[in-house]
């Protein structure tokens, strides 16, 4: 592994303890050994259905949460089991967006004392100007109109870019970023996004983009990581898994979700049945295949390791190489929905003034 | 959160319960403030407690505003203080002095009682005769009494002073002297058959100012008209001399509010009142606040062992049964008031810490708190500067809502012959008028009023924690 | 629904959240309605229901239902007549608000039970037949909604909205609390009953691309206005109002390579809507005309409308 990365994860596992009786507990395998490397100045997208383990890597990465088993190392140095007395350096440089932009706020501070808080935190002199840069940095401008609003005075994407105001101030250099955008309007969403990127390159921040929208994943990241049931399934640069999947969740996946497309109603969606299973009792081999169209004995009987299949795309699953085509269909094609037929959609139609 | 504050403070003022509500605790703080100000500290023990004060007082009568409603005149009490005398003179060796005193008498029935008090009697050799004389407006006059005031001890020196530190209350109701005047006087210019102990059953009060009724008998009409009352002081020196001497004529009615059994004026009473329930309330909820709500914080916050033993704490108060506690303990610890105060905190903070702690359970999960910790924020400024100003109103509410309950429980303690002996509060007026039977001799004006205030300042509170419901609670909130 | 308007009564002032809509549903087909959030769509649709909160400041205009006007009915016929019957509506986040402690089998059922008095046995079977047809076992009659994933609720919330067999069913955002693989499903559900069954059906989603997966016209909301409506071709293809434009330029798209763009600012307060066309503030092509007059409905071709100046003059 390349020490140069920002965050290494190394085979991180993250058990619950759920309560089952009075006295019994029995473990919840939310996150279960995931190895993953975050780049300086790149983003890392993860995607899955809820309940995958998203939030948990995620917060695991921050050491919000003591991790079960597994190493982390940021910036070369193993942050682990450190206790939190002796993170602050950490804190410093690693930062998290949270899901939902009114309850990541604290609703009886104003937007100045919000964006302050990490200045106070870490003892930071020269504030004032520091989070009127931040805040411009976010595009809440004129800043003046801003700082003394309350959380509840604000639209969902201001909101969150507040937020995101808050974890920038401190100059980091991994930011995790958990549904960033899933809260608030289709029509803010892109602005924040791209204030993101805009900001990842202006101070070559690491991100972390945990989704469960591929489409916007496909948009932001530089390289894709497909969770399912606390574990890597598929991983791989954004567009190359995209186009062509290698594992048959990510085709059913990309298959689920629509672009805006008239011809979209004629025809029938491909989709997995099912519901993903608990992670209390993940299915033994492969833990996709009781909703797995291609299912096969050996899928039942052993877990298909992440492997290599092509150069830089990582697939966890049997018959990666084999089902490339069918897979290619799964997720872009549709049946329609008297013949079964499968059809090519046509690509969406740009709009004119 | 000026914003905030003041919003919240629209939402409560929009509400007319809240408006009802502050109207009623600024009177009842005015008033506490009138009394802190005009009342001695100790005026639980100094005074109310003290009978000599209330001596004069008739005993167990209405308010003198029922006599609006009475259709016969009753006897209003009247106090005479006789400050100096109408006449003084010293010849032949003779001191005399005369006080004087002249009223109308018009009511329909009799005066409860008469006393006269006197002080700074001085004398240089013997102690002077001191006469006390009624003259009726039929013309005739009673000599009530000849007061024999005693020799003084061999090792004293002259001038001799008696009675200025505590003056003489003769209680001339009940002196023997008096009554063997007044069946004398009965029985020679009323020609009525009447012993020394008929006057001892109905009072001498029924002759001195009565004439035989037309039913025969014992039986007396009240004599209406002007009376006077003479004071005869005699002696043998210049400066042999009463300094000032005072007569009551006791009447059927008093003051604002009646008095009780012992005399005590009742509006005096009540009003000592509401400084008392405005502390009981308001310190009580306060306490109870403050602990329930740090409580609360402390174990939702930390969790763990300290989370366990609060919760087994609030549990096993919450289980004991509450009032046979409360009287056990306040026997053994002596019922001051601080000691009712301290109780009711020791065994109501329970359910306030029962709710802050699963409100800072759900914060302490909230997003917001994470991102801090994200931040690098340690305990102390997630506690103060996050979890705090969100419970902050609600235990506010809650205090507010503590109040009333603490007031009542007051009173109910001291309805059980639990309250603090030191201090009146409505509920031990309550309780006295209970225990000495009020209620059966229908002496309203000692039960009523004391109900109704402890009523009116509970209710107080109740309305100002209804008006804000609507602010602390967002399901009642109206939409933005 | 022709000029129908709903305004809140706030302590602000009225809120105009249904401002002189005009909408309207064919048989047997579904209408999208698509808007940013706070726009007014659920608002309309209750309209139609008329299932209104208590702070009602304004509610006027003509509401066409199956040659009935709605307006004229009473709340009790409404109720007896309309509600469930004939329009049924699977409200915003209803699968979190099945009562959890009765069978959702008599939940299901208990229109028919209340308004047509039906005897258990019979509204049980009839309770079971609309389940099989939404997908769920017949075992899931007698079972909690704790019992069930998030899928099989709002399965169970569909069921029940078609156990009347209306003719109008009223979707106010049937998968947003779902995962996209199950949010797929239900969207395939749908597009079965409604050929089955011949429904018309009335979508409301701030998803473009979700909608776009069901319906064959589409009614483009914005602050508290309908601003473009025609069919779905029209409306994705070719777009005639700015904000729908923006609107699909604003959607991440997974098969093209276009880069999404956002809409600068923000929906306006619909305490004080900017005077004459509503979107004029954050329009890229805004005119003179368009802050001082409202644009009317113009008719761009083959039933597709827009409301916005380009597309028309002051004479139509
Ligand atoms: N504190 C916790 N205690 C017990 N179980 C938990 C806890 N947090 C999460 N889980 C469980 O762990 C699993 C993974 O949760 P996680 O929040 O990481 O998923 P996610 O992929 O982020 O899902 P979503 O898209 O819904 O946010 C879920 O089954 C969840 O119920
Ligand atoms: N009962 C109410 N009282 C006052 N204002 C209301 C009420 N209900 C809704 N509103 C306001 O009316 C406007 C339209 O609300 P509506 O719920 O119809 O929007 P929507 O398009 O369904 O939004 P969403 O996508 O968030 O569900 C919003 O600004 C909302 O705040
Ligand atoms: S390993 Fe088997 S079950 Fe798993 S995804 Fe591949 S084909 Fe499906
Ligand atoms: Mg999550
Ligand atoms: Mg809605």
């Amino acid at each position: 592994m390349n020490m140069a990365d920002v965050m290494l994860i190394e085979d991180i596992r993250m058990h619950y303890q759920v309560r089952t009786g009075i006295f019994k507990t029995i473990p919840l395998r939310a996150v279960d050994g995931v190895t993953l490397a975050v780049p300086p100045g790149q983003t890392l997208g993860l995607v899955g259905e809820s309940g995958s383990g998203k939030t948990s890597l995620g917060k695991l990465t921050l050491r919000l949460m003591e991790p079960t088993a597994g190493h982390l190392y940021f910036k070369g140095k193993e942050i682990t089991h450190v206790p939190e007395g002796r993170l602050k350096w950490f804190r410093r440089e690693a930062q998290m967006i949270f899901q939902d932009p009114f309850a990541s706020l604290d609703p009886f501070m104003t937007v100045d004392q919000i964006v302050e808080e990490p200045l106070i935190i870490h003892r930071i002199q020269g504030r004032e100007s520091k989070v009127h840069r931040a805040l411009e940095a976010v595009r809440l401008t004129p800043v003046e109109e801003f700082i003394n609003k309350y959380p509840h005075m604000l639209s969902g994407g201001q909101r969150q870019r507040v937020a995101i105001a808050r974890t920038l101030i401190l100059n980091p250099s991994y930011i995790v970023a958990d549904e960033p955008v899933s809260m608030i309007d289709a029509s803010s969403r892109v602005s924040v996004l791209q204030i993101l990127s805009r900001l990842q390159k202006e101070y070559n921040l690491a991100f972390i983009y945990i989704t469960h929208d591929v489409a916007t994943a496909r948009y932001f990241s530089d390289r894709l990581a497909v969770m399912y049931l606390g574990k890597i399934v598929e991983m791989a640069a954004a567009d190359e898994l995209i186009s062509t999947p290698l594992h048959p969740y990510t085709a059913a996946l990309i298959a689920a979700v629509p672009d805006p497309d008239p011809t979209n109603r004629l025809t029938k969606r491909r989709v997995i049945p099912g519901e993903p299973p608990s992670p209390i009792n993940p299915p033994p081999g492969c833990r996709f295949h009781p909703r797995c169209p291609y299912a096969a004995k050996i899928c039942r009987d052993e877990e298909p390791p992440l492997r290599e299949v092509e150069p830089g795309r990582y697939a966890a699953c049997h018959f990666s190489e084999k089902l490339q085509d069918d897979l290619l269909t799964l997720a872009h094609g549709h049946v329609d929905a008297s013949s079964g037929r499968s059809a090519q959609p046509p690509t969406g139609a740009s709009p004119k003034p | 959160m000026p914003t905030r504050t003041q919003e919240a403070l629209q939402e409560f003022w929009a509400t007319k319960v809240a408006k009802v509500g502050v109207v009623f605790l600024v009177t009842l703080i005015l008033i506490s403030v009138f009394v802190l100000v005009f009342y001695p500290l100790n005026f639980g023990e100094e005074l109310w407690n003290n009978p000599i004060v209330w001596a004069d007082n008739p005993k167990a009568v209405g308010p003198s505003w029922t006599q609006a409603f009475s259709s016969q005149a009753q006897a209003e009490h009247l106090i005479f203080e006789l400050p100096e005398p109408v006449e003084s003179d010293f010849s032949q060796g003779f001191k005399r002095q005369l006080f004087q005193v002249s009223f109308l008498f018009e009511a329909d029935d009799f005066p409860q009682f008469t006393s006269f008090t006197m002080r700074d009697v001085q004398f240089q050799e013997d102690p002077p005769f001191v006469t006390l004389i009624l003259h009726r407006p039929d013309g005739e006059a009673i000599i009530l009494l000849d007061v024999d005031i005693p020799y003084p001890e061999p090792e004293d020196s002259p001038p001799y002073v008696f009675y200025s530190e505590d003056p003489r209350r003769i209680y001339l109701s009940g002196s023997p002297a008096v009554r063997l005047a007044v069946a004398t006087f009965a029985r020679r210019q009323l020609n009525m058959e009447v012993l020394v102990s008929d006057i001892a059953a109905v009072g001498p009060e029924k002759f001195m100012f009565g004439v035989p009724s037309s039913q025969g008998g014992r039986a007396t009409d009240v004599l209406k008209g002007e009376y006077t009352l003479s004071v005869l002081v005699e002696g043998v020196h210049a400066d042999d001399a009463m300094g000032s001497a005072r007569f009551v004529v006791a009447g059927q009615l008093f003051g604002l509010m009646g008095t009780d059994n012992l005399g005590r004026d009742l509006a005096v009473g009540l009003l000592f009142g509401f400084p008392v329930a405005l502390f009981i309330g308001v310190v009580t909820s306060t306490l109870t606040a403050g602990v329930g709500g740090i409580l609360g914080v402390i174990s939702g916050y930390k969790g763990g062992k300290v989370d366990m033993v609060i919760q087994r704490t609030v549990d096993i108060l919450n289980n004991v049964p509450l009032l046979p506690i409360l009287i056990f303990l306040l026997f053994i610890v002596g019922s001051s008031l601080w000691n009712i105060v301290i109780l009711l905190v020791v065994f109501g903070w329970t359910s306030l810490t029962i709710i802050v702690r699963s409100m800072v359970l759900q914060i302490r999960d909230g997003e917001f708190i994470q991102a801090s910790v994200a931040l690098g924020a340690g305990t102390r400024r997630i506690i103060f500067r996050h979890i705090l100003p969100q419970v902050a109103p609600f235990i506010l509410a809650q205090l507010i809502f503590f109040t009333p309950s603490a007031i009542l429980a007051e009173a109910a303690l001291s309805f059980l012959g639990l309250g603090d002996p030191s201090i009146p509060t409505w509920g031990q007026i309550l309780d006295r008028g209970f225990s000495d039977g009020a209620l059966y001799l229908g002496y309203w004006w000692w039960i009523i009023p004391p109900g109704i205030l402890i009523v009116i300042a509970a209710v107080t509170f109740v309305l100002i924690a209804l008006g804000f419901e609507p602010v602390i609670n967002p399901r009642l909130r109206r939409r933005r | 629904m022709s000029d129908v308007s709903l305004y809140y009564e706030t302590l602000r002032g009225p809120v105009q959240a249904v401002d002189s809509v005009n909408l309207e549903v064919p048989k047997g087909e579904a209408v999208g309605v698509v808007g940013e959030s706070g726009c007014g769509k659920t608002s309309t649709s209750i309209c139609i229901m008329r299932l209104l909160p208590d702070n009602i400041h304004t509610f006027t205009g003509r509401i066409l239902f199956d040659g009935r006007e709605l307006m004229d009915m009473t709340d009790s016929e409404i109720r007896s007549q309309i509600r469930w019957r004939e329009v049924s509506m699977v409200f915003q986040g209803a699968m979190n608000s099945l009562n959890p402690v009765i069978r959702v089998g008599e939940q299901i059922v208990e229109p028919l039970r209340v308004l047509d008095k039906v005897q258990k046995d019979e509204a049980r079977e009839r309770g079971v037949a609309r389940m099989r047809q939404t997908g769920l076992p017949a075992e899931a009659y007698r079972m909690y909604p704790h019992e069930l994933s998030g899928g099989m609720k709002q399965r169970v919330i569909i069921a029940m909205a078609l156990i009347m067999s209306p003719k109008l069913v009223i979707l106010d955002e049937p998968t947003s609390a779902l995962d996209v693989s199950v949010q797929a499903q239900i969207m395939n559900l749908l597009k079965d009953l409604k050929r089955e069954e011949d429904l018309s059906m009335l979508f409301i989603s701030h998803d473009i691309a979700l909608t776009s997966d069901l319906c064959d016209r589409f009614a483009v909301m914005y602050a508290g206005r309908v601003v473009e409506t025609g069919e779905a071709e029209q409306v994705l293809q070719d777009p005639q109002h700015p904000y729908t434009e923006k609107l699909l330029a604003s959607v991440p798209r997974l098969r093209s390579d276009v880069t999404p763009e956002f809409i600068p600012g923000a929906p306006p307060d619909l305490v004080n809507p900017p005077p004459g066309c509503r979107f004029h503030p954050r329009c890229p092509y805004v005119m003179d005309i368009c802050s001082k007059r409202e644009p009317e409905m113009f008719p761009t071709g083959d039933g597709q409308y827009a409301h916005c100046w380009l597309r028309g003059d002051e004479h139509g």
